[in-house]
């Protein structure tokens, strides 16, 4: 019986500072491949494990992980060198519909009403992802993007336009910026703000809410959310005053997890774990969870 | 089965296991190692505790940690007999072969596992009773099944296992039953069923915020729950281990940045009553409490799970 716990060896390969406390880690591929927004689990012995979810341009001989020193695991993570070795398994969970993927959906959801104990957790009933995108992050939220913006030919409809609303504290603290300019030559309508005015910055200044004030969205999209806990509220809010379909609307959550396989039950919500279901749901197949946002 | 063969019985077990049974302790039923064949005591009464830590342990190593690898223990070859297991208690079995049907360590643990059940009838803690008939064990996994009614003791063999050692110890007319899977018992699980659709598709924060303001998130009722099975992975130099752990603990829910998912008490009442009477059917085609009443035993502030389902109809 395969052993769901067990972590393969790889090499950090690289360390490179990201933003302020925050690093990027690019390690060696593992046996296994993943989709975007799926998660893995980094393994140091004596320091545990935590998810994360891998950054880098799909089909790379590599794999990224972008990392805020925020904890016990993440601090030790941080004090490893090149050529070191961690472990890692998954990888676990959906991620972001795309194109060809079948983002699979909840029956229990839609069996609400229903009394008998014979239920079915996921189906794989496909539902055509909307063309266009608008990606909606704050802070770490563009991480577990970065892959499906990079890859957007691979992911998305032929001519699928992109266009991104990212929050950030200050400027420094915006990840990936060396990408940008390949990202808005590619015709990504990428759009920032930043939490407090500052010296030299003379974009927009506001939560990421306010950018939906200034930039009309793009038509015929669907929207996905990724950031801390306390933007959903407000960027959900902001899509229904738009009359943005709720049926198009993906979220990412955070969770604690351990297990990683839907049994530790730290990360549950309502009747679905975010490890195994998740992290990526419909926001239409939660919103009803007290909690879930 | 009469008390010659009985006596073979528990004498094979000694040949072949490391034995645990009932037995009685200050009027109380505890479950301890037997080592001397008079201790057992046959019980309709349920134990203090559960059969839990046999089938999920407190701790378990997962692997062993050497310059930096994790490898998993040696397997534990041990053989081990529980005897005098209630019904209530073999439902809550069912449960745990499910969630950890795909889990390596703990089905090597079931293979050297031997289930005795015992008792058609059992005595719940609120002092009723509950009656199964001989056409349900088919619905309960075990090895052998003692019952005992009037002057007669039957015995039945739920396993080629338990077959085996029945037909060896030379047990005349024991009966032979097949295991057919879960079934749902409308009995005591239709009322909770029905709580269930209350629970999810009226929810009532009033009662989840009554119940947050007595509770003193101590953790007993999900120690003593037999199908409470959270756990968290621990580490230390020496090797990564899962452990039992609550979800009344207000780091349950904690992420890095010290966000708490579940912030209050009451979230954390939900989440619980949530697990078993929602996700656990939804997942897995039954109910997730067994209805033996233990929570409500330990709990200081007296939370009565069964009054609470009520409110939760009621609301």
């Amino acid at each position: 019986m395969n052993n769901p716990y067990q972590p393969q060896n790889i090499k950090i390969l690289e360390i490179t500072d990201e933003a302020p406390g925050i690093k990027r880690f690019k390690l060696s591929s593992p046996d296994f491949s993943y989709s975007p927004g799926q998660i893995i689990f980094l393994s140091i012995p004596g320091f545990g494990e935590a998810p994360f979810a891998p950054c880098n341009p799909p089909d790379s001989e590599y794999l990224e992980l972008c990392v805020r020193n925020a904890g016990k695991f993440t601090e030790k993570l941080h004090t490893m060198k090149a050529g070191d070795e961690i472990g890692i398994r998954g990888p676990q969970g959906h991620g972001w519909p795309t194109k060809n993927s079948q983002f699979p959906t909840p029956l229990i959801a839609k069996q609400l009403q229903r009394n008998d104990l014979n239920f079915q957790t996921r189906t794989n009933n496909s539902e055509p992802l909307t063309k266009n995108l608008l990606i909606v992050v704050g802070g770490l939220g563009l991480v577990p993007l970065r892959t499906l913006i990079w890859g957007k030919d691979k992911f998305l409809e032929p001519g699928a336009k992109i266009q991104i609303f990212y929050g950030a504290r200050n400027p420094r603290e915006f990840l990936f910026h060396k990408d940008f300019d390949e990202w808005q030559k590619q015709g990504i309508d990428l759009q920032l703000t930043i939490d407090n005015a500052c010296h030299g910055w003379d974009g927009c200044v506001g939560l990421v809410t306010k950018l939906f004030d200034e930039h009309e969205i793009i038509e015929n999209s669907s929207a996905f959310l990724c950031g801390p806990p306390i933007m959903y509220k407000f960027v959900l809010q902001k899509l229904a005053e738009k009359k943005f379909p709720a049926e198009n609307i993906y979220v990412s959550l955070e969770r604690r997890m351990h297990c990683g396989v839907g049994v530790c039950q730290h990360c549950a919500v309502g009747s679905f774990y975010t490890c195994k279901d998740g992290p990526v749901f419909k926001y239409a197949d939660i919103k009803n969870i007290p909690g879930a946002l | 089965m009469n008390s010659k063969e009985f006596a073979k019985l528990i004498t094979c077990l000694f040949k072949n296991y490391r034995v645990y049974s009932t037995q009685e302790e200050n009027n109380q039923i505890t479950i301890n190692e037997l080592l001397d064949p008079k201790e057992v005591v046959l019980s309709n009464r349920l134990p203090f505790y559960s059969w839990k830590k046999f089938f999920v342990p407190e701790k378990e190593i997962l692997f062993q940690t050497t310059s930096n690898q994790l490898a998993p223990p040696e397997k534990n070859e041990e053989k081990i007999a529980l005897l005098g297991i209630n019904p209530v208690d073999l439902q809550a079995i069912l449960l745990y072969d499910k969630v950890f049907a795909d889990d390596p360590y703990y089905q090597a643990r079931k293979e050297n596992t031997l289930i005795i059940g015992y008792g058609l009838e059992t005595k719940m803690l609120d002092k009723s009773i509950r009656k199964l008939n001989e056409k349900t064990l088919e619905n309960l996994r075990f090895d052998i099944f003692i019952d005992e009614n009037k002057n007669e003791t039957q015995a039945y063999a739920g396993s080629a296992t338990g077959n085996e050692i029945l037909e060896k110890i030379g047990c005349k007319k024991f009966k032979k039953i097949e295991f057919k899977g879960h079934k749902y018992n409308k009995e005591w699980e239709g009322k909770m069923n029905l709580r269930r659709g209350s629970l999810k598709n009226r929810h009532n924060p009033e009662i989840w915020e009554k119940l947050g303001k007595i509770c003193l998130e101590c953790g007993k009722c999900t120690i003593v729950c037999p199908t409470c099975f959270c756990f968290r992975m621990d580490d230390s130099p020496e090797n990564r281990e899962r452990c039992w752990d609550s979800c009344y603990y207000s780091e349950f829910s904690e992420v890095a940045g010290e966000h708490k998912f579940l912030n209050s008490a009451a979230a954390r009442i939900h989440f619980w009553y949530n697990h078993k009477f929602a996700r656990i059917p939804d997942e897995y085609g039954m109910m997730g409490c067994v209805g033996c009443g233990r929570c409500h035993e330990v709990c200081p502030v007296g939370i009565d799970i069964k009054k609470v389902m009520e409110d939760v109809e009621n609301s």
